[in-house]
């Protein structure tokens, strides 16, 4: 087991340089950079001007050797300074995390407590409308895309309930209620999809496990039938949930980095769309490796998780 | 600093008129904050709160003035002389004077500074202080479009560019003072109690929240959020208008959109070319379609500029005729004609003009396709001139120099276009040295005659401005030129 952490984390590693490589050359590979962008449409200014401030960015070196310091400053922890506002691209990510983590995790618990109670039901009443009702709704959920399910929650939201204050961002210890209330419809539109999703396959997991002989022997030994689904089978079906949920995670990040757009939340998202269009490579470099390594680490927790709900599992 | 002359203002009970929180809801934070380098509406939005210049354009586009009482211009149009309020204090307490104003007009001028407004103050040959409150400009030529452009000098304090970044904080002598940015959250401004005109500004804050989405901003100025969005797409204003606790306020823009040709590739190097496809375009079609019907369409300047622009019925070419000109391509050698327009995608009304015109085009038997790439490189690929064509906003002014020297002239600034024509060059320079209006009147009139068909542009409409406004805000007023100086006049219930 501990060796098989020890080879995930170096595979973890791995991962995150052919990221990094990836990300800096691809943003190269985007016409114009910070300078020009910076200079915008004012094309009087000098050409010494623009090779004086490219030197000062660094910009002016081969590729290779911005990629290199980088690099090295990575090993030390450093990400490095954004153009704009020359501040640490940490301090600035750092600012925005906890807002796109608080949306993600809300959004993700939310869909846990939604998508269980219906996924059971469904696969308990299987056959009957109630099923076929859940199943037609998980379809619609699946098929409409978050933002536009944000833009009309918003718009119904505050049409019917004007002083519902739904729009905009403060922060949680400042006035919980404000920040729950804020939160709590881009967290619903986000959500949908992957209750929808889960529930689906909380569902068809839970009628496969259902027919297995284990079960049958269960039953005829005299279970109950909620012993039976309770006890015996949903820790069987979790397996397929579990690994659904790791993959509904980058799904679900990349929903909020459009969510917070829609809802004028200042996460990730945000400064993640802002620093492409201003060619803050730094910015957008840090930003994306820490996603990276969010991502990353959320697939290491969920293989870690299939030990402990089915013992048979071993690591190697 | 800031909050110690407040304290103390609050003590001695000058600071009593001033409540309430103004909410705006705009698209983007403000890019920089140095006066003198930014571009970007978002933060001039912001800065023109902030910093005063020496007068400033009213809603009717009329002079008046701001940090200058009064002007005197000498008979030749070679010497201004500006006298300046009494008693104009910074933000940070300290009284401004003439040595500020020249101190301001030099850093634009600096190459280092690298400042857009430069070229508006190329003829000024020198800026002198006279006493504390008078400065005289000497400029080498007459300029007329000279008085209205120091409404953009914005007058800033030497100490502080000295010492701080300028590009961090902001002290000018405007109604509004700089509070906190929160990014991508929101600017908060609060009243300047020492702010030289009485009884403003009428709020105590400012807050301009930063919301990317149309259709959000249109929600919270629905129910109550915001207060005012300065700036209201048409299609997003047509489902405001029947919102009873909401009004939509409209003015002439001076921006307008544009298909501009690249004249130094084949066949668009032919003027007849370039007024053929003038001629297919129907911009009542575009008028209608993309802006719905919140807009006219104009030729090379705005119909705003009533004293000035040309109506566009004295423009042939502004008749859609597609056999005439079949006819005219044909002449040219140009029947089989293909091209790629270049456009960009954030922008709605650049994207729905785009479209518009393409399938005009399209419909004229013009093998035309749309390149949209993402706006960083749509910049780059404008300012190198890698285009055909473009589709484009272009901004405008309440001088008619101010629109078409920098965009036809040889040496324009953003004459990308590559136009260069000898007699439109001269007519340009001898518009901006007249002095006498009628003469003046009579070079712009023979200009736009000449640049409106076979011009590198053909000019399409010229947006009505929308902004939406809650009930209960007073005080309100659009300007043509999109300055938000109304603001200190703004009163919220």
């Amino acid at each position: 087991m501990t060796n098989y952490i020890i080879k995930r984390i170096a595979d973890l590693v791995f991962v995150l340089f052919g990221v990094s490589v990836l990300v800096f050359f691809m943003l190269r590979f985007i016409p114009g950079d910070a300078v020009e962008i910076m200079l915008g449409a004012n094309v009087d200014i000098s050409v010494e001007r623009v090779e004086a401030l490219r030197r000062q960015l660094g910009l002016d070196l081969p590729i290779h050797e911005q990629y290199g310091q980088w690099f090295l400053g990575l090993l030390r922890g450093d990400l490095g300074t954004s153009i704009w506002t020359g501040q640490p691209v940490a301090t600035e990510i750092m600012a925005r995390l906890p807002i796109t983590l608080e949306v993600t995790l809300l959004a993700l618990a939310f869909s846990l407590l939604v998508s269980f109670p219906i996924g059971i039901l469904a696969a308990s009443a299987r056959g009957t409308w109630g099923d076929t009702i859940v199943r037609i709704i998980s379809i619609i959920g699946l098929t409409l895309p978050s933002f536009w399910v944000g833009v009309l929650l918003l718009y119904v939201v505050s049409v019917r309930f004007p002083s519902f204050p739904a729009i905009g961002f403060v922060p949680f210890l400042e006035d919980p209620w404000g920040n729950l209330s804020r939160l709590s419809l881009p967290v619903l539109a986000v959500s949908l999809p992957i209750i929808a999703s889960l529930s689906r396959i909380l569902r068809s997991s839970l009628l496969e496990v259902m027919n297995a002989d284990y079960i049958r022997t269960a039953k005829s030994k005299g279970l109950s039938a909620r012993t039976l689904l309770y006890k015996h089978a949903l820790r069987n079906a979790l397996i397929p949930v579990l690994t659904i949920i790791g993959v509904q995670m980058g799904y679900l990040l990349s929903g909020v980095v459009i969510i917070e757009q829609v809802f004028a939340i200042p996460g990730l998202g945000r400064l993640i769309i802002g620093a492409i269009s201003e060619r803050n490579y730094p910015l957008v470099q840090g930003t994306i490796l820490v996603v990276t390594l969010f991502f990353v680490v959320v697939n290491l927790l969920v293989d870690l998780a299939y030990a402990w709900i089915d013992p048979r599992v071993e690591y190697s | 600093m800031q909050k110690f002359v407040l304290s103390l203002i609050l003590l001695f009970g000058f600071a009593s008129a001033q409540t309430g929180t103004l909410e705006l809801a705009v698209d983007q934070s403000p890019v920089g904050l140095d006066p003198h380098v930014v571009t970007a509406f978002s933060s001039i939005a912001v800065l023109s709160q902030i910093y005063d210049g020496l007068v400033e354009s009213n809603a009717d586009l009329a002079i008046e003035p701001a940090l200058a009482e009064s002007w005197t211009i000498s008979d030749d149009g070679l010497s201004y002389t500006f006298n300046l309020r009494e008693g104009v204090t910074f933000h940070n307490g300290r009284t401004m004077t003439a040595e500020d104003v020249v101190y301001s007009f030099n850093r634009i001028m600096a190459e280092e500074t690298g400042s857009p407004q430069a070229s508006r103050f190329s003829q000024v040959s020198s800026a002198e202080a006279a006493d504390d409150t008078t400065v005289v400009f000497t400029l080498s030529e007459a300029f007329a479009p000279f008085l209205g452009n120091t409404a953009n000098l914005s007058v800033v304090a030497s100490e502080v560019v000295e010492s701080e970044d300028i590009g961090q904080v902001a002290i000018g002598t405007g109604a509004f003072m700089l509070d906190e940015i929160v990014p991508d959250t929101y600017v908060s401004l609060v009243a300047n109690p020492n702010y030289y005109r009485d009884m403003q500004p009428k709020v105590a804050e400012l807050r301009y929240n930063i919301v990317p989405e149309a259709s959000t901003r249109a929600a919270g100025l629905r129910n109550g959020t915001y207060h005012l969005l300065p700036v209201v797409d048409p299609a997003t204003a047509q489902t405001l208008e029947n919102v009873n606790s909401v009004s939509i306020l409209r003015t002439q823009d001076l921006a307008y959109s544009l298909l501009g040709f690249n004249t130094t590739v084949a066949p668009f190097d032919d003027a007849r070319v370039r007024e053929a496809i003038n001629m297919i375009i129907d911009r009542e079609e575009i008028v209608e379609a993309v802006y719905f019907g919140q807009a006219e369409a104009g030729g090379p300047l705005s119909p705003g500029l009533a004293e000035w622009a040309v109506d566009t019925s004295e423009y042939s070419c502004y008749t859609t005729d597609v056999d005439k000109a079949k006819a005219l391509l044909a002449e040219a050698g140009a029947s089989d004609l293909s091209m790629e327009i270049l456009s960009f995608g954030t922008n709605k009304i650049v994207s729905d003009v785009s479209q518009v015109v393409l399938a005009q085009l399209i419909d004229a038997g013009i093998d035309a396709t749309l390149d949209v790439p993402e706006f960083g490189t749509f910049v780059q690929r404008w300012k190198n001139s890698e285009f055909d064509a473009f589709v484009s906003l272009n901004g405008g002014n309440i001088d008619p120099d101010g629109y078409l020297f920098r965009t036809f002239h040889s040496d324009g600034a953003t004459n990308v276009y590559k136009f260069n024509d000898p007699s439109v060059d001269e007519l340009l320079v001898q518009g901006r040295t007249q002095t006498d209006l009628d003469e003046r009147a009579a070079t712009y009139t023979s200009l736009q005659e000449k640049l409106a068909c076979s011009g590198p542009i053909s000019h399409i409409a010229y947006g009505t401005l929308l902004s939406g406004i809650a009930n209960g805000v007073e005080g309100f007023e659009q300007n043509p030129t999109r300055s938000l100086i109304s603001l200190r006049n703004v009163t919220v219930e």
